[in-house]
């Protein structure tokens, strides 16, 4: 066997190799990359043939190409120097590895007419393989890296799920929720750009796209894309996912990529669902807070207690259908010892028709304190309602001035039910003599007068429409069945308050279990 | 550079300032890589990292940053991170770059940060 003439003693010199050789092991399996294991390779053959040039190449997986460990610099696509040297004045070895990738080595001897000498090749053999180990070592760490990442980013995938199911619900966020889920959709699954776009009505009403500031997607985009779309209301969210990233060049998108797409969709149409409620519940909350103020202010309008007049009883109901009703009564004892006796129905119930009625409560109070009579006071009153309803809001009503010592009433009806006057004979006439209903048409309406005297024992019912119209759960009304103006003429010995009693549990017996439809009001008046 | 993404770096006494603006992902953790690398290779070992005008991160971004905190590793360098959004802090927390790298809220906190833990410099 051909021997390296190593100028020290056998003895000395093989422990010498053997230290270097350890030496060399323990180093080459400290690398952590490629270019390291490179280096300490390189290190490792100078150690034990210092005349000795080494190229460690390297082929990555897949790869065609080699490359330079050392530098990294390209060492083309098949060195012939890899190929075993016939003179032996250069070793080669070549190594191809479970994941595809491939190490070669080149040492040549330039040791002046040296060949490559047996010791020498056992040697470089033996680094050979400890190399081999250290690259295996280096390819099971990068692996259990990887393994690590992975499951590190499907743990950052569901727990960026939970986080943006919770901020997609947020209230007053600064990002939109489909726009927020756009982003976390793009960065979760590694696309590279995305898009919402939503349209509703045959248009295109919004394009978001990440990163922001692009044209919508072009055919190119999606190719490979993955997409998942939802309605909400009128308005279709279609996302579109494209471009998915690697280190190695482009890839496709995976089933649970588009199970994470699927899933944030949902989540910002659940929020948007949310949104819509919650909108819903705070009008209304908004809504029953007016709604309770107008019934404060109504209830402060309708009479808590009817004027004693000598000679009269009078009694009066107002049960509105809903918290605040449209409906409007009094009885009011004027300075002159005269009575305003009045009735009207707002057309509409809630807080617009409760709003009128208190235009047409303080109207009518400023009206009668200043002695205006009754028709030009009619005719004010129109004026007013006009300049204060909308267009389809109007006030059907019944005024009547009492003088309590003669009996007298003289009384305008702006278009409302019919005033009962029940005669000492027994017989029903009506009052209907006015004109149009207030606010209906905005001009000086010529308003008629009518003018009667209330005898003794003489009834004058007035009423609203929420009595006649009642209707019972087969939709039939109070008045095809029970005709007020009979029901009231027959009632003749009854007192005001039994007269409204009794009318109120007719009412009951005749609607059932069906809701009131309308505000139910009536005033009775007696002259005893 | 990608339309989407751009940095800007400085050099302050010594140490390596990159702020990014945009998308952190193949093209921009490519980006930020190869601006570590060219000062890396001039001596940088003190790297801070801005990511204030980036509220986005994905994987393969992230994978150039764990890159950066091991080449830094290996020669007992640092990285510290600043200006974090905060759903960027929880991934770069879950992704467990913080078992390498630090966090602060700016770039001053972070500059401060190497001089009360003075890096190996080589």
């Amino acid at each position: 066997m051909k021997q390296r003439g190593i100028d020290l003693a056998p003895a000395e010199g093989g422990r010498h190799h053997i230290d270097a050789v350890a030496e060399s092991y323990r180093l080459l399996r400290l690398a952590s990359s490629v270019r390291d294991l490179g280096a300490q390779f390189t290190s490792a053959v100078s150690r034990m043939l210092p005349q000795a040039h080494t190229l460690l190449l390297f082929r990555p997986a897949g790869g065609a190409l080699w490359e330079n460990t050392a530098d990294g610099t390209p060492a083309g696509s098949g060195p012939g120097i890899l190929s075993p040297s016939e003179e032996r004045t250069a070793y080669n070895a070549l190594r191809t590895f479970p994941d595809g990738s491939s190490l070669g080595v080149v040492v040549e001897n330039h040791e002046p007419g040296g060949p490559i000498v047996d010791d020498d090749l056992v040697s470089l053999e033996l680094l050979t393989a400890f190399m081999e180990s250290a690259y295996q070592e280096i390819l099971h760490r990068r692996q259990e890296k990887d393994l690590i990442f992975s499951l590190n980013h499907r743990l950052l995938q569901l727990n960026s799920l939970i986080d943006t199911g919770i901020e997609v619900s947020r209230f007053g966020g600064i990002i939109p929720p489909h726009q927020l889920a756009l982003q976390r959709a793009a960065s979760l699954t590694n696309a590279s750009r995305g898009w919402v776009t939503v349209s509703g009505n045959g248009r295109i009403i919004e394009t978001v796209s990440f990163p922001p500031g692009m044209e919508g997607p072009s055919p190119r985009d999606r190719l490979g894309s993955i997409a998942t779309s939802f309605s909400f209301g009128e308005c279709t969210y279609a996302f579109l996912l494209s471009g998915k990233e690697s280190r190695n060049g482009a890839h496709m998108f995976e089933g649970t990529d588009q199970m994470l797409l699927d899933a944030l969709a949902r989540q910002v149409h659940a929020s948007l669902e949310n949104r819509y409620l919650h909108a819903q519940a705070l009008e209304m909350q908004r809504m029953e807070q007016d709604v309770a103020v107008a019934a404060s202010i109504q209830k402060r309008i309708l009479p808590t207690d009817l004027p004693h007049i000598a000679g009269y009883e009078v009694e009066g109901v107002n049960i509105p259908s809903r918290s605040v009703g449209g409906d409007y009564y009094d009885c009011i004892p004027l300075a002159d010892g005269r009575l305003a006796l009045v009735i009207a129905d707002v057309a509409g119930k809630g807080v617009p028709a409760a709003l009128l009625v208190s235009s047409l409560h303080a109207s009518l109070a400023a009206y009668l304190e200043s002695g205006t009579p009754l028709v030009p006071l009619m005719q004010r009153l129109n004026r007013v309602i006009c300049h204060a309803a909308t267009d389809d809001k109007f006030i059907t009503a019944f005024l009547g001035l009492l003088t309590p010592s003669t009996g007298e009433l003289h009384s305008v009806n702006a278009g409302h039910n019919p005033v009962y006057w029940r005669r000492g004979n027994g017989t029903v006439d009506e009052l209907i003599k006015g004109g149009v209903p207030l606010g209906m048409l905005d001009m000086d309406f010529p308003y008629e007068e009518d003018r009667i005297v209330i005898q003794a024992g003489e009834h004058v019912l007035l009423y609203t429409d929420g009595i006649t119209e009642a209707q019972n759960e087969q939709s039939q009304l109070f008045d095809s069945d029970v005709p007020l103006k009979e029901f009231f003429r027959r009632q003749n010995r009854s007192t005001p308050r039994d007269f409204i009693d009794e009318l109120l549990a007719s009412l009951k017996r005749f609607t059932g279990d069906a809701p009131q439809s309308d505000d139910i009001t009536a005033l009775h008046l007696v002259r005893r | 550079m990608d339309q989407h993404f751009s940095l800007t770096s400085e050099v302050r006494d010594g140490r390596l300032i990159i702020t990014t603006s945009g998308y952190v992902n193949n093209v921009g953790g490519e980006t930020i890589a190869k601006e570590f690398d060219r000062h890396f290779a001039e001596g940088a070992r003190e790297i801070i990292i801005n990511l204030a005008a980036s509220q986005v991160v994905n994987s393969v971004g992230m994978s150039f940053l764990i890159e950066i905190i091991e080449r830094l590793e290996e020669v007992k360098g640092r990285l510290v991170f600043a200006g974090l959004d905060p759903a960027v802090e929880k991934m770069l927390a879950i992704m467990g770059l913080f078992r390498f790298a630090g966090k602060e809220s700016t770039v001053e906190d972070a500059v401060n940060s190497f001089t009360k833990t003075p890096t190996h410099r080589r």
